[in-house]
């Protein structure tokens, strides 16, 4: 009986003290939000040499044809995955791609579960302001996606005005909507804005040009959308920590590549060397 | 392509029912544990669990896996837990409190007569709550406990927001890929039948308790 309470204490105090641990983490998180920010920034000066040290460059990516995708051995391919994998070869390190939530890219970079994302990313302010971003190396444009048998209304932007927009919540589509004074409803992912359309809820939505070319049309379950107006056209990048030194590194890295012809080269194999940008 | 979808949702499946077995594995005990700190007699205990119990339950669950997984990372600059370990904790704090407010009722609904009565038959505390009150609770708490248990199944399907690649997460992946999207609502399929397996379960025990009536 005795022994039984002492144990029965033993046990609460544990709970208590995992009670008291997860609050105040609960708590800090709140408050220390800036201050997580400085702290990075001191650690990620000597990120190449983190990077080679742990033998891996691990990179955080999205399944998106043509750019990031699993070819049918189940290896990650495409133009990003292929240039990545070339990239850590050059730093004498393993690459590992990891498929993660695209909205807490940032998160899983300060908390260092990924080094890297690299997928065909739009390189807007907001990007490069919480990223140390490389140099853009590839074109793409935001297309208005709408039903095929309504595309020859909506082949310019007056025509549009009236529409209702689905767009990806921070995504460079929504950041168009706003500067066309679209009428928009932000949804989590870029495919959730065309199942808007495809259901009815929403006249049109606006996406990447190479993603629409991937997931409407024949073959897909979207075969009655089409994409006309083209809103701006943007460029793609990838990105590392705040401050990182490996951005510097990438951006000599790319120059290479495209002087001696292999970024051409892989960039043909996927289709989208008129994307290409000279470096 | 209806069986490419088929094995890639069952290994998804796979994660799904781990992280739900383990979660049940590690909350129920502990889950007991908590409502006895939350019965407590001393203040110093009880204040505490309840605190405790009112964060846990009074915040969202996508939260607390966003907190388990990259607060350490983030606030610390420590090592990262493995994504599913991470999805693991948060589950089994979850659950616990849940569970421990369910079992709290259950002791709490067990008239006190039945421990004067043990008492006067010399019986010891420990003795009273295994041998008399404990069977009466778990008969209790069989259909709330049911319900939280079913409500875990779907539940685990947060988990994708740290990238623990569950069911949800395989069925969204055709969208993203092919573009087709009947694989995530062909997902709702396989909670159906594990939860109706479960509902089965439930009541073949709660048939199997009706042996005594209290």
């Amino acid at each position: 009986m005795k022994n039984m309470k002492k144990i029965l204490s033993l046990m609460l105090a544990l709970v208590m003290m995992l009670a008291l641990a997860s609050c105040g983490s609960a708590g800090s998180g709140a408050a220390s939000g800036s201050a997580t920010g400085s702290g990075s920034a001191a650690e990620d000066a000597s990120d190449l040499a983190y990077v080679k040290d742990k033998g891996t460059l691990i990179v955080g990516i999205t399944d998106f044809k043509p750019m990031d995708y699993k070819n049918d051995a189940g290896e990650w391919v495409g133009f990003d995955a292929d240039m990545a994998t070339a990239f850590a070869k050059s730093l004498g390190v393993d690459v590992q791609f990891i498929e993660i939530d695209w909205d807490n890219k940032i998160m899983e970079l300060n908390a260092k579960s990924i080094d890297c994302v690299w997928n065909g990313m739009t390189l807007t302010d907001e990007v490069k302001k919480s990223m140390a971003t490389s140099n853009p190396y590839c074109d793409n444009a935001q297309v208005v996606v709408v039903p095929a048998d309504k595309a020859d209304q909506y082949q310019d932007v007056d025509s549009l005005k009236d529409l209702s927009f689905a767009v990806e919540s921070g995504s460079a589509g929504e950041a168009e909507a706003k500067n066309q004074n679209l009428t928009y409803t932000s949804v989590s992912t870029q495919s959730d804005a065309v199942m808007e359309v495809s259901s009815g809820a929403s006249d049109a939505c606006v996406i990447d040009l190479l993603m629409a070319g991937a997931i409407i049309g024949e073959g897909t379950s979207y075969p009655k959308l089409t994409h006309t107006v083209k809103l701006n056209s943007e460029q793609y990048g990838a990105a590392f920590r705040t401050d990182s030194d490996l951005a510097e590194v990438l951006n000599k890295f790319l120059a290479d590549s495209y002087k001696d012809g292999s970024m051409q080269k892989i960039a043909e194999t996927y289709g989208v060397q008129e994307s290409l940008i000279a470096q | 392509m209806f069986l490419t979808v088929t094995l890639s949702l069952l290994q998804g499946l796979a994660t799904t029912v781990k992280l739900f077995a383990l979660t049940l594995l590690f909350s129920l005990p502990l889950g007991l544990i908590i409502s006895f700190g939350s019965m407590s007699r001393f203040k110093i205990l009880r204040y505490p669990v309840k605190t405790l119990v009112w964060v846990v339950r009074g915040s969202p669950l996508m939260i607390q896996l966003l907190i388990m997984y990259y607060g350490p990372g983030l606030l610390f600059g420590w090592e990262l837990l493995p994504r599913f370990t991470a999805a693991l904790v948060a589950f089994v704090i979850n659950y616990s409190c849940y569970f421990s407010e369910i079992y709290r009722g259950g002791i709490e609904a067990i008239p006190k007569g039945q421990y004067e009565a043990g008492q006067v038959l010399g019986m010891t505390k420990s003795q009273i709550f295994c041998k008399v009150v404990l069977l009466q609770v778990v008969k209790r708490i069989v259909p709330p406990m049911s319900n939280e248990i079913i409500t875990l199944v779907k539940d685990t399907s947060l988990a994708r927001i740290i990238a623990v690649y569950e069911l949800i997460w395989n069925g969204q992946t055709f969208i993203k890929s092919a573009g087709i999207i009947w694989p995530l609502f062909y997902t709702t399929v396989f909670y159906l039948v594990f939860n109706g397996a479960l509902t089965l379960l439930f009541g073949y025990i709660e048939k199997r308790l009706d042996f005594f009536k209290c």
